[in-house]
C-alpha cells in the first residue's frame, strides 16, 4: 500500500526495495482490475488465508484488509464508516469490516479503488469477525464464499486433529475454487509456488531480523508499509526479490552505520498491535521526535511461513500470533524482545480488535515482568479516526519514555 | 402435583439462586462443570456423573475484570471473569469454554490467570462443522474435553452413558419446545416467569428441569385465558435483565417465541441416537443452524426469525443486542432487512448487563408498541 | 375545551394548554425536571398564564421520562408519540423529526399522515447530546446561550474528531492550548454534535421536510451544522421543546 499520502519530493531509486515494493503492490492491484475486466473471476481473500492455493490456480484475488488499511491511512476511513454504519453496521465492528462493507455497497473508492469479487476467500486464523464480514459480502453479493477454518488453539502445538482437520479443508477450498473458476491445480506449479513462498519468507524473516542490531538499520515503522507486499504476494518471485533487496540494504546499512531511522535512536521498543493507520503520521512523530524507534513486532514473524511439506505449510497457518494461546503468544513476544534488546512495550489497545485486545493486558503484564521492561498501552484504532487522542498518546509515551530513561540510568 | 403458582415460584427461586443450587449438589456429593455460552457439550459432561451449570454471568458491577478486559468486550464475558474472581464459583471442579467468538477466546486465556483454582477445559468446535472432517474435529475436541474432564474430577467416561445422557437430553429438548407451544397460548404467564423457566433450565440436571417443565405442562392444560397480548418475537444472546422484562409485561407484551441463545436455541436440535453416542454428539452441533457464533454464509438465520414471526403471528420483532457483541451485530443488519421485506416491524434495544436504568427502552417499546 | 399536556423531562417540565384541539392557549416551561417541584410549577404557570382554574381543564395527559409520577393525569402517552404529533400539528409538512435533548438524541420517521413509522435513540453516550455541549461549554467557559453567537463568528471550523466525549474533551482543551480561536472551536463542537446525530438519522433514512427539536435544536450552530452534514435545510420551531407537551394536549384531545 506504500504511504500515497503526498508524491515524493525526489525520485525515489528503482534499484531500491522501497521502489520494487511500491511497484509490487501497484501491480497486485491493476492486474486483479484487468483480470476482473477481463471476464476472469477474481476474489477477495483474508490476509493469512494460504496463498499457495490461489497462486497455484493462478487465480486473482485482493485483500480487503490492505484495501482498508490504506483508505484509513489515506484519510477516507471515517467516510466509509459512515456509510456502513448508515445501513445499520454497529460502530462496534471492526471498522475493517465497516470500511470493506461500505465499498462493497458504493462499488468505487477513489482512495484505494478494488473490483468486486466473484467469490470470497475466508480464514479465521486471524479472528472470527471475519467469517461474520465475508458472510455478510457473500450474502449481499449473492457469491461463493469458501471458508478454510482454522480454531484457535488452547494449546501450545498444534494437534494432529486440528492439521487433519485444516489439511481437508484446504483440498476442499482447492476442489471449489477449480469449479468457480475452471482453473486446474497442479501438484508441479504447488512445489514451484511452495518453494518461492518459502523464498520470500525467509527473506522477509532475515530482513526484519536487522533489528536487532543497535542502532537499527531500519526505522521499525516501515515494516509496516513493507507488510503489504508480504501479505499480497508472497508468491511471487518479485516479492521474494524486493525483500532480498532489502536485506542487502539492510546489510549495507549496518556497514556503513546509516538507518532509515532519521533521528537519534535513544530508546528500543516493540509496538504492539495494528498501526493506527488513520493516525500513523501522529504515532510516528510521537515516537521518532523522542528518539524512539520500533525495533520489535510480531509481524516480523507473522509472515514467515516456513514450511518443508504439505504438512508443515498446514502448521505454519495455524500458527499465526492471533491462533496461538497466550503462552504461545508471549513466548514468540519475549524471543523477539531479548534478541532485539527491547527497552519498553507500547501496546496499541486497538478498539476495532477484540481478539487482539482481548488477553493483551495480561500478556503484557507477563512479557513486561519477564522481560523486566516498562509496559504502557494507549488507545486507537487500526482505521476509524475518531478512537484515538493524541493527547492521551503524547501522555503515555512520555510515561513510558522517562521510565526508560531511569532504567537506563540505573544500568550505567 | 405442585399448583401452577408452586411450580412458578419454584422456577424463579432457582433461576434466581445459582449458587444455592451449586451448594446443593456439592452437599450431594457431585461434582460440578460450569458451562460458558455459547454452546457446550452437555449430555458429555451430564454422562460423566457430573452437573453441568450454566455460566452466563449476572447483572453485576465490573472491577476485577478491568484488570484483563478492555471496555468493549461484552458484558457476559466480563462478569463471568468477574465472578470467578471474585470466588463466587468455588466448588465447581472446572470451567468449559467454548471458542465460538474472539471474546470467548479471550475469555478462556484469561481465565487461567485470573481464576487459578478452576481449570480451564477449552472446548473447540469447528466453524465448518458439517462435512466429514468437521464432524471429526468436533469428535476429537469432545475428546479432549473427556480427557481433561477425567483429569479435573476423576470421573470416567463411558459411550454407555453418553448414550444415555443423549436420550436425557433429547427428552429435555423436547420438553422445552413443547413449553414453547404451550406458552404461547398462555399470555398470563409473564416475561418473567418466562425467564425464570427457560434460566433454572442452566441450573438443574436436565431430567429433574424436564420433570418439573412436564408438570407446569399440565397444570397451564388446566388453565383458561381470558385475555390476550401483542405477541412479539424476542432475538438476541440474552433476555435476563428484570428492568427489561417488566417493560415486556407491563406493556402487555408476550413472548410469543424465541430466538434467543440463552433460551431456544440451545434446544432445538437432538441428537440422533441411531450414531454412536459420541458420533451422534458430533453429528448433532453439525446440524445446529441460525445463530450468530453458527457458519451460515447463506444468513438462514434472518429468515428464520421470519418465519417465526409469520408462524406464531407474531405482530413484531425485538432484537434484544447484547451491547458490543459483534457477532449479533453483524446479523442485525440482515434480519433487519429480512424483516422490513416481509413487512414486519422490527426494534433493536442494547443490552448490557450493567444496565441499571430502562427508562429509555421502556420509551422505545411504547413507541414501538404504538407503531404495531 | 381546554386539555393540558405536561411533560417531564429529565431537566426540565414543560406544559401546553390547548383549546379545542386546534389553538395554543399557553405555555410553559420549567428548569426543573423529574423529581422535584418542577412538573408542579410548569402546571401552575401555565394555567396562570391561560388564566384557568385546574377545574378548567377537561383532560390532562403526561408524557416524558416523569409522567408516570404526575398524579391526576387522566392519561399518558410515549415522549415519541407526543413529539411527533405536536410537530405534525404544527408542521405538517414534516416526515423526519431530529430531537436532541439533554441526555440523549432520537430520530423520529413520520408517515404522511403524522404517525410515526420509525425511530432510534442514542442513549448511551453522551456525545451528540446537550450532555456534551454543557461539557464543552465548561471547559470553554461560555453559557450555553452563547455558543451559537460564538459558532457564527467562526472562520475556520477546529475539527473536534473523537467520538468518545472524554477524548473529545482533551482534544479541545489542547486545541485551546494551541491557541486555535475560540469561534473555531466553538463550530467544531457543534459539527461534532451534528455529525453524531446526523449519523443516527442516516440509519433511520432521513426524509424532506426535516425538523430538528429538543433543547439543542435551540442552537442555531447545530442547526447549521446539522443542514451541512445532511445536505439540506432544516426546519427550526421556536416551540420546539414544547413539542412533546403540545402533543400530549392533543392526545388528551382525542381522548376524552
Amino acid at each position: 500500500m506504500g504511504e500515497g499520502e503526498k508524491k515524493p519530493k525526489f525520485a525515489v531509486d528503482p534499484n531500491s526495495a522501497k521502489f520494487k515494493l511500491n511497484e509490487i503492490v501497484a501491480k497486485h492491484y491493476k492486474e486483479v482490475q484487468e483480470a476482473k475486466d477481463r471476464g476472469e473471476k477474481i476474489g477477495w481473500c483474508a490476509s493469512n488465508f494460504p496463498q499457495e492455493i490461489f497462486q497455484t490456480l493462478g487465480i486473482k484475488v485482493c485483500y480487503p484488509e490492505n484495501q482498508a488499511a490504506a483508505i484509513a491511512a489515506r484519510g477516507a476511513g471515517q467516510r466509509l464508516c459512515e456509510i456502513s454504519e448508515a445501513e445499520g453496521y454497529s460502530n462496534d465492528i471492526c471498522a475493517y469490516a465497516r470500511i470493506s462493507l461500505a465499498h462493497m455497497m458504493v462499488g468505487e473508492t477513489p482512495e484505494q479503488n478494488m473490483p468486486l469479487p466473484d467469490f470470497v476467500l475466508c480464514c479465521n486464523n486471524i479472528c472470527n469477525c471475519m467469517i461474520k464480514w465475508y458472510e455478510n459480502i457473500a450474502k449481499e453479493l449473492n457469491i461463493p464464499l469458501i471458508l478454510i477454518d482454522i480454531p484457535f488453539n488452547p494449546d501450545y502445538e498444534v494437534s494432529d486433529a486440528q492439521v487433519a482437520y485444516v489439511k481437508s479443508q484446504f483440498l476442499a477450498a482447492i476442489e471449489q475454487l477449480e469449479e468457480i473458476t475452471g482453473k486446474k491445480w497442479s501438484d508441479e506449479k504447488f512445489k514451484e509456488i511452495m518453494e518461492i513462498s518459502n523464498r520470500t519468507s525467509r527473506a522477509w524473516l532475515e530482513a526484519t531480523a536487522y533489528t536487532k542490531y543497535t542502532p537499527s538499520p531500519l526505522n521499525g515503522f516501515d515494516l509496516l508499509n513493507h507488510m503489504a507486499v508480504a501479505v499480497c504476494a508472497r508468491g511471487t518471485v518479485e516479492a521474494a526479490e524486493a525483500f532480498e533487496t532489502l536485506l542487502e540494504e539492510y546489510k549495507k546499512a549496518v556497514e556503513e552505520g546509516t538507518s532509515t531511522f532519521r533521528a537519534e535512536e535513544k530508546y528500543r521498543i516493540m509496538f504492539e498491535g495494528i498501526a493506527c493507520w488513520p493516525h500513523l503520521r501522529t504515532t510516528a512523530t510521537g515516537l521518532k521526535s523522542r528518539g524512539i524507534n520500533m525495533v520489535a513486532t510480531i509481524y516480523a514473524d507473522a509472515f514467515g511461513f516456513i514450511y518443508d511439506d504439505f504438512d508443515g505449510l498446514i502448521r505454519a497457518y495455524c500458527n499465526v500470533p492471533n491462533a496461538m494461546n497466550l503462552e504461545h503468544a508471549r513466548d514468540k513476544r519475549e524471543a523477539i524482545v531479548k534478541n532485539t534488546n527491547t527497552e519498553g512495550l507500547l501496546v496499541h489497545t486497538n478498539r476495532s480488535c477484540k481478539l487482539w485486545s482481548g488477553f493483551m493486558y495480561e500478556m503484557s503484564r507477563q512479557i513486561g515482568e519477564d522481560c523486566q521492561i516498562p509496559v504502557t498501552s494507549f488507545d486507537g484504532d487500526q482505521a476509524d479516526p475518531r478512537n484515538f487522542s493524541e493527547a492521551q498518546y503524547e501522555t503515555r509515551v512520555q510515561g513510558l519514555t522517562e521510565i526508560m530513561e531511569s532504567n537506563k540510568g540505573g544500568k550505567d | 402435583m405442585a399448583t401452577l403458582n408452586e411450580l412458578l415460584e419454584n422456577f424463579h427461586d432457582i433461576a434466581c439462586s445459582p449458587k444455592k443450587q451449586l451448594n446443593a449438589y456439592l452437599k450431594q456429593g457431585k461434582k460440578v462443570v460450569a458451562c460458558v455460552p455459547v454452546y457446550t457439550p452437555g449430555e458429555l459432561i451430564h454422562s460423566m456423573g457430573l452437573v453441568p451449570m450454566g455460566a452466563w454471568g449476572a447483572d453485576i458491577e465490573l472491577k476485577e475484570s478491568k484488570r484483563y478486559f478492555p471496555a468493549f468486550i461484552c458484558s457476559i464475558m466480563q462478569s463471568i471473569l468477574e465472578l470467578g474472581i471474585r470466588g463466587e464459583y468455588k466448588g465447581i471442579s472446572a470451567i468449559v469454554i467454548p471458542s465460538l467468538c474472539d471474546s470467548l477466546k479471550c475469555l478462556g486465556q484469561n481465565w487461567k490467570y485470573a481464576v487459578k483454582d478452576i481449570s480451564f477445559i477449552p472446548m473447540t468446535y469447528p466453524q465448518n462443522r458439517k462435512p466429514e472432517s468437521g464432524k471429526e474435529f468436533t469428535k476429537a475436541s469432545y475428546e479432549r474435553v473427556i480427557r481433561d474432564l477425567e483429569a479435573a474430577t476423576g470421573e470416567k467416561f463411558s459411550e454407555d452413558s453418553l448414550a444415555k445422557s443423549n436420550e436425557i437430553y433429547n427428552e429435555h429438548n423436547a420438553a422445552m419446545r413443547k413449553l414453547t407451544e404451550v406458552l404461547e397460548q398462555h399470555p398470563s404467564i409473564t416475561a418473567v416467569q418466562r425467564r425464570d423457566i427457560f434460566k433454572s433450565a442452566h441450573f438443574m440436571l436436565k431430567e429433574e428441569h424436564t420433570a418439573l417443565v412436564s408438570q407446569l405442562i399440565e397444570a397451564l392444560s388446566q388453565v383458561e385465558e381470558k385475555k390476550s397480548k401483542i405477541k412479539v418475537i424476542t432475538t438476541g444472546i440474552l433476555a435476563d435483565s428484570d428492568g427489561l422484562l417488566k417493560i415486556f409485561d407491563e406493556h402487555g407484551l408476550q413472548i410469543a417465541a424465541d430466538d434467543v441463545a440463552h433460551e431456544s436455541r440451545q434446544y432445538r436440535t437432538d441428537v440422533n441416537l441411531e450414531l454412536e453416542p459420541l458420533e451422534g454428539l458430533a453429528d448433532k452441533f453439525s446440524r445446529m443452524d441460525h445463530c450468530s457464533v453458527l457458519f451460515d454464509p447463506e444468513k438462514k438465520r434472518a429468515g428464520y426469525i421470519v418465519d417465526l414471526a409469520k408462524k406464531y403471528k407474531a405482530k413484531g420483532v425485538v432484537v434484544l443486542l447484547t451491547k458490543f457483541c459483534d457477532p449479533e451485530e453483524f446479523d442485525y443488519v440482515m434480519v433487519k432487512k429480512a424483516c422490513a421485506e416481509a413487512g414486519i416491524p422490527i426494534i433493536q434495544i442494547e443490552v448490557d448487563r450493567q444496565m441499571v436504568n430502562y427508562e429509555q427502552a421502556g420509551t422505545m417499546m411504547e413507541a414501538f408498541i404504538d407503531m404495531l | 375545551m381546554f386539555t393540558l399536556g405536561v411533560d417531564i423531562g429529565s431537566t426540565t417540565s414543560k406544559a401546553v394548554i390547548l383549546k379545542d384541539g386546534l389553538e395554543i392557549l399557553a405555555t410553559s416551561l420549567i428548569k426543573a425536571g423529574t423529581g422535584t417541584d418542577g412538573p408542579g410549577r410548569a402546571i401552575e404557570a401555565v394555567l396562570a398564564e391561560g388564566n384557568l382554574r385546574p377545574e378548567e381543564i377537561a383532560s390532562v395527559y403526561a408524557t416524558g421520562y416523569g409522567r408516570k409520577l404526575l398524579k391526576n393525569a387522566n392519561g399518558e402517552m410515549s415522549e415519541l408519540s407526543c413529539h411527533a404529533r405536536g410537530v405534525h400539528h404544527l408542521l405538517p409538512e414534516v416526515r423526519t423529526i431530529i430531537d436532541i435533548g439533554g441526555q440523549d438524541a432520537k430520530v423520529l420517521s413520520l408517515g404522511t399522515d403524522g404517525r410515526m413509522t420509525e425511530f432510534l435513540m442514542n442513549d448511551k453516550c453522551a456525545a451528540g447530546t446537550g450532555r456534551f455541549l454543557d461539557v464543552m461549554a465548561g471547559i470553554l467557559q461560555l453559557r450555553i446561550e452563547d455558543l451559537e453567537k460564538q459558532a457564527d463568528l467562526s472562520k475556520q471550523i477546529v475539527k473536534i474528531s473523537s467520538t468518545c466525549t472524554v477524548f473529545a474533551e482533551s482534544e479541545v482543551i489542547s486545541q485551546l492550548a494551541n491557541g486555535v480561536e475560540i469561534p473555531d472551536l466553538v463550530a467544531g463542537i457543534c459539527q461534532s454534535v451534528a455529525s453524531r446525530v446526523a449519523a443516527l438519522a442516516k440509519r433511520v433514512g432521513v426524509k424532506e421536510t426535516v425538523c430538528m427539536s429538543g433543547g439543542v435544536a435551540k442552537n442555531g450552530g447545530v442547526r447549521k451544522a446539522m443542514e451541512q452534514e445532511l445536505g439540506l435545510n432544516i426546519t427550526y420551531s421556536p416551540m420546539a421543546q414544547l413539542m412533546g407537551a403540545l402533543g400530549a394536549a392533543l392526545y388528551a384531545y382525542d381522548k376524552s
